[in-house]
């Protein structure tokens, strides 16, 4: 399943922790380090330690699931709003370093259009979504799309929220 | 259909003997019968119950509530409603051994039909013949020999036979509507007969299975399937179940219409980047695109003569019908009442398009001239109505509708607008295609 890759590509992210400064508008969570306690009476060394080895080509590889969010849409548009071009740069920036991944860009629709005009307008998003990827430099042919229209509710609710929730896109990574 | 031709055909009647079996939709007997009436107006039938006995299915009073559902809903007939009287009449009909026309024609009644069945282990066998009751003659008789599960339907060709010899029209009762139901959890295609009788499922897919359309000869379906991420188009044999992959191309591979020749298929795909309306050979070769913009193109349908489409634009900023030459060029556009118009089929008679329309927040089911682009609205009520499919009459349509998050499909006659729901139990009932 893709959803698994992409689970998988968490995982490594979260091994490979060299840090570049690419860490967009969101918090990166860091850990915190208790410092150890000196005891002053035990003599002081100072002895060298082999430096970690790292990779010449090491990169931040920001986790998957915090760059891939959902772009949503207004009722019966497919136009991308202003709110959701940082997420699509995000999106842009991570996918030019990770060269070999593939996005496949589901497009979906809240409940209350027809079901046929709801599966067209459904791939309008997604084809929204990937126009300005490539726009942002990204090989359309690393982009597929595909539709699901009314079919995959992200919400079952019937409230402005939840049909809110339901215009999207959402994006599956593979390698 | 227009009513001036409506009264022309309905004047049609009478044969001057009882006639041999001939094949189905034969051309209406040359000699007419006495009764006429104006549109609207019914032919009276009486129906006693039919003489016979067997196992299995098939009784009786199954037989005649068949009968008398099919001719009724029709909408050239209506049914004598005085079963007792009925009941009598054949009963001293019986005990004379003959047919006492005056006694019928008291009843009100201008056509009887009167039959015998078997309904053997292995055959299910009906006879039927059908009177003039005025000039006290028989018009036709026909036996029917099928399966014993068949027995409903050679009740339906017997009400088929009855309409065309008597109205010169199509019946519709021996069709039937393939339809998308999530009963089972995964959308899958079915295929039921035009009363709702006799469901079956076609496919067993797993995924999501949508949009069927039937190839010429009603023993194929087109439909819209996803297969892990990609949507394709397949057919699938409705005995059979055998299925072929038809288009794989990126995007959407969605709302296949297949002409009336049954070489091609009109669809929307998005390969190269916008939904476009494209025409494809029927084993999914050789795409030709039809628009061209970067507006959405959506649903298209063939015209009944094989030269046109209607289809679903956004050009002028909202979903609207417009129709155009399969061989691509200029769009006229039909609707321009409310902004949300969507899902047409194309009368079987070439007049109108049938379409959803939002009216006051509410998807409606309309219609529109071809010619004159008058838009007759034909259902009301709060629950959302969609995705109209025409029967072969050109008359009768069925479509989808929800009330209360759970959607069935409903039959309504055009011209009486007075629906009748087709499906129950569990699930959603969508996306109706009438076979041709």
């Amino acid at each position: 399943m893709r959803r698994g890759v992409a689970f998988l590509v968490i995982g490594l992210a979260a091994v490979v922790l060299a840090f570049s400064g690419c860490a967009g508008d969101r918090p990166v969570e860091e850990p915190i380090i208790e410092p150890d306690i000196v005891d002053e009476t035990t003599a002081l060394t100072g002895d060298d330690l082999p430096l970690a080895e790292q990779p010449e080509d090491a990169i931040y590889v920001e986790p998957v699931a915090s760059v891939f969010q959902d772009i949503h849409f207004e009722f019966d548009r497919y136009n991308i709003l202003a709110e959701d071009e940082v997420t699509l740069g995000s999106i842009a920036r991570w996918l030019e370093e990770n060269d070999r991944v593939t996005v496949l860009i589901e497009g979906h629709c809240d409940e209350r259009g027809t079901n046929e005009y709801n599966m067209a307008l459904g791939e309008q998003r997604a084809l929204a979504a990937r126009r300005y990827l490539v726009g942002l430099g990204i090989a359309s042919d690393r982009l597929s799309t595909i539709s699901y229209g009314e079919e995959r509710p992200l919400d079952m609710g019937s409230t402005e929220h939840a049909w809110a929730m339901n215009r999207r896109a959402h994006f599956v990574v593979s390698e | 259909m227009s009513k001036t031709l409506f009264r022309a055909t309905i004047a049609i009647i009478l044969a001057a003997a009882v006639m041999a079996a001939t094949p189905r939709h034969a051309a209406a007997p040359e000699v007419r019968l006495s009764i006429q009436k104006g549109f609207g107006e019914k032919v009276i039938v009486s129906i006693p119950l039919f003489v016979g006995s067997g196992t299995g299915g098939a009784d009786a009073a199954g037989i005649r509530d068949v009968l008398s559902f099919d001719l009724a809903n029709s909408g050239y007939f209506s049914i004598t409603e005085n079963v007792e009287f009925v009941d009598e009449t054949e009963e001293d009909d019986r005990r004379s051994g003959g047919i006492d026309f005056q006694e019928w024609l008291a009843l009100g009644a201008e056509i009887l039909v009167k039959g015998t069945f078997e309904a053997g282990l292995s055959e299910f066998v009906l006879e039927a013949t059908v009177y003039d009751l005025a000039q006290g003659k028989g018009i036709f008789a026909r036996r029917y020999t099928g399966a014993p599960a068949d027995w409903r339907r050679a009740v339906h060709r017997l009400s088929d036979d009855i309409v065309n010899r008597l109205t010169g029209e199509t019946g519709i009762a021996d069709s039937r509507i393939a339809f998308v139901s999530n009963a089972t959890g995964s959308k899958e295609i079915y295929v039921m007969d035009y009363d709702g009788e006799n469901r079956k499922r076609i496919t067993r897919d797993s995924q999501i299975a949508m949009y069927p359309a039937w190839f010429p000869g009603n023993e194929r379906i087109a439909y819209t399937r996803y297969r892990g991420a990609r949507q394709e188009v397949y057919a699938v044999g409705v005995e059979s179940g055998g299925t072929a992959r038809l288009t794989s191309f990126p995007g959407l591979n969605a709302f296949p219409d297949v002409s009336p020749r049954g070489n091609e298929i009109l669809m929307t795909l998005s390969r190269d980047g916008n939904p476009e309306i494209y025409r494809v050979g029927s084993d999914g070769s050789s795409p030709r695109r039809l628009t061209f913009g970067r507006s959405t193109e959506s649903s298209p349908c063939w015209s009944p003569d094989g030269r046109r489409t209607a289809f679903v634009s956004d050009r002028a900023g909202t979903p609207q019908i417009y129709v155009m030459s399969v061989s691509g060029g200029t769009c006229e556009r039909l609707t321009f009442k409310g902004y949300y118009n969507t899902s047409p089929d194309w009368s079987p008679r070439g007049d109108l398009i049938a379409y959803t329309s939002k009216i006051e927040g509410v998807f409606q089911i309309c219609t529109v001239d071809v010619e004159t682009k008058e838009v007759v609205r034909l259902t009301t009520g709060p629950a959302q109505k969609e995705d109209p499919t025409w029967a072969s009459d050109g008359r009768h349509l069925v479509y989808s509708s929800k009330t209360g998050g759970k959607s069935d499909l409903y039959m309504i006659d055009i011209y009486e607008l007075d629906p009748i729901k087709l499906t129950s139990g569990a699930g959603d009932y969508l996306s109706p295609a009438w076979s041709k």
